[in-house]
């Protein structure tokens, strides 16, 4: 009995090791669970044992086709979501600091954010084409909202009486934004870049659906459509560590630019 | 207004007027001077517009007529010669204690090492040292307001303004950071004034007391402190402690009777 209390104590405690070993008791149970399921469903057009995913993976690599779609995906991605966090946080910049654009700029993004703008996807890929240049319209699109929307609440949360204090050492207008408000709302636009950044990967693989020669997203549809699963959820997988990994860096960056708020 | 004074209020009149509301008279004709090194205490029923006053002493609020002169010179904005402590826990949670200390010099253009070389001087005069690098969440409330009196201090102010420092403390902690106040203070020296509606605290920690009363705030009396210093607990105790408080709150009681009132209806 003991020995599982520590160990509980130990999985729940800070650190690199136990957020590690957190990690791999979690995919454990995953692929226990997912074995078991596929030993018990017979059709392998439903499900495919974690062992042949892998080995669909590895015959992806080998020839090469995991190598197209990634570079063409992540690639894709990566010009992007950088884009999009920059068009994110200066519209919301500019919300936050301009009363009269809020007021009437404020209500169209709104109504623009709650448009399921992916639904337009096809519309985008009429009118840019099957390439890259429709890819990034949907992804800038449909991930730089979340990053718009909180670095403009977090720029407008700023506490009154901080602002005071700077004002009261005669800080200027700049001073102000560059030692006060912006400090303050930093940990709110990463929360929006992650959020963002979830987003950004819907948007490839939508994207991609709808007309694309190679990316996950693409090779998800053409296993689909050959019934070929064990390919499929191998990108999905792929998929996952993508957004896995990308959430991972920005927690750690959160932390990097915001220690205050570790232990608070 | 003797040749000595360093801050003079002059007919300080604030009058807050909002778009579809009746105008709001908070101070009216304020007139009072505050000496050289001379720790000067306002007191005053909710609603008597202290906190207003300050911020315009301090240059964050414009007045509505009269003037505000330090050193002779007309207040337009906020500046070196002022330096203000508030209420609530006004620092910077991103920055460590000695970079908060450091704040006010930063902004007014030093050097890094050399703020922090000062920040260090007065974090030490506040009683902080070994905590240089924390973090204000990781201090207790006295510790924050602490770091909060040190901020001020370093720009090395004319006038320290205290806008009711102690008001978010427990009484204990309070009675401590009062006698840590004037320790500080009995250091630097500087003109004071003191924002507060606790009157042992006011009559306690100043040379004068300026009586204010209610809507519109405006000078009831001025009475003096005529208590030795250094200012010790004993003192709380004596008769003329007693009695002076006493005086205070007779000015102001039924001012204070009307607010608890109101606040009730």
């Amino acid at each position: 009995m003991g020995s599982i209390s520590g160990l509980l104590d130990f999985l729940e405690s800070k650190g690199r090791a136990a957020a590690t070993a957190r990690l791999l008791l979690s995919v454990a149970f995953v692929l226990v669970v997912w074995e078991a399921v596929a030993s018990v469903v017979e059709s392998r057009l439903l499900i495919v044992p974690p062992l042949e995913v892998a080995q669909a993976l590895s015959e992806e690599s080998a020839s090469g086709a995991l190598w197209t779609n990634a570079v063409a995906t992540i690639g894709a991605v990566a010009i992007s979501f950088p884009i999009a966090a920059l068009i994110g946080i200066s519209v919301g910049l500019a919300l936050a600091s301009s009363r009269f654009l809020a007021l009437t700029a404020g209500p169209l993004l709104t109504a623009l954010n709650s448009v399921p703008v992916i639904a337009l996807a096809p519309l985008f890929i009429a009118w840019l084409g099957l390439g890259f240049a429709s890819k990034f319209v949907i992804v800038t699109i449909f991930s730089m909202f979340p990053i718009l929307v909180t670095t403009e609440v977090g720029l407008r949360a700023t506490d009154r009486h901080l602002v005071e204090a700077a004002r009261s050492f005669n800080a200027s207008y700049w001073q102000i934004f560059r030692t006060v408000t912006l400090p303050f709302a930093l940990p709110f636009i990463i929360s929006g870049i992650r959020v963002g950044w979830a987003r950004a990967l819907v948007a490839i693989i939508v994207a991609e659906f709808f007309g694309a020669f190679a990316g996950f997203g693409f090779a998800i549809l053409a296993a689909g459509q050959s019934f070929d699963t064990a390919v499929l959820l191998a990108y999905v997988i792929l998929l996952g560590i993508l957004g896995l990994s990308g959430s991972l860096f920005f927690e750690w960056l959160e932390r990097r630019l915001a220690p205050w708020r570790q232990d608070q | 207004m003797t040749a000595a004074s360093v801050l003079s209020v002059e007919s300080v009149t604030k009058v807050f007027s909002g778009a579809g509301k009746p105008d709001l008279v908070a101070l009216e004709d304020v007139s009072f001077s505050v000496g050289d090194g001379e720790f000067v205490a306002i007191v005053g029923a909710s609603g008597s517009g202290k906190s207003t006053l300050l911020r315009i002493i301090d240059g964050l609020l414009p007045a509505t007529s009269g003037a505000v002169r330090v050193g002779g010179e007309a207040v337009t904005h906020p500046g070196f010669d002022r330096a203000m402590v508030f209420q609530q826990d006004c620092l910077l949670p991103w920055k460590t204690v000695l970079d908060n200390v450091a704040y006010g010099l930063v902004i007014g253009g030093a050097k890094i090492a050399d703020a922090h070389e000062t920040a260090r001087r007065f974090v030490q005069m506040a009683g902080l040292t070994g905590f240089e690098h924390h973090y204000p969440h990781q201090l207790s409330g006295g510790m924050r307001q602490r770091v909060n009196v040190a901020r001020a201090l370093a720009v090395n102010p004319r006038i320290l303004l205290l806008d009711e420092p102690f008001a978010a403390l427990d009484a204990q902690t309070r009675e401590i950071m009062q006698g840590e106040l004037l320790n500080i203070w009995s250091e630097s020296r500087t003109t004071v004034v003191l924002i507060t509606h606790q009157i042992e605290e006011a009559v306690f920690l100043s040379d004068r007391v300026v009586v204010f009363s209610a809507r519109p705030g405006s000078v009831r009396e001025e009475i003096p402190v005529p208590l030795p210093r250094p200012r010790t607990m004993e003192m709380k105790r004596s008769e003329v402690f007693v009695s002076l408080v006493d005086r205070v709150w007779r000015l102001i009681e039924h001012e204070v009777r009307k607010a608890v009132e109101e606040g009730m209806a």
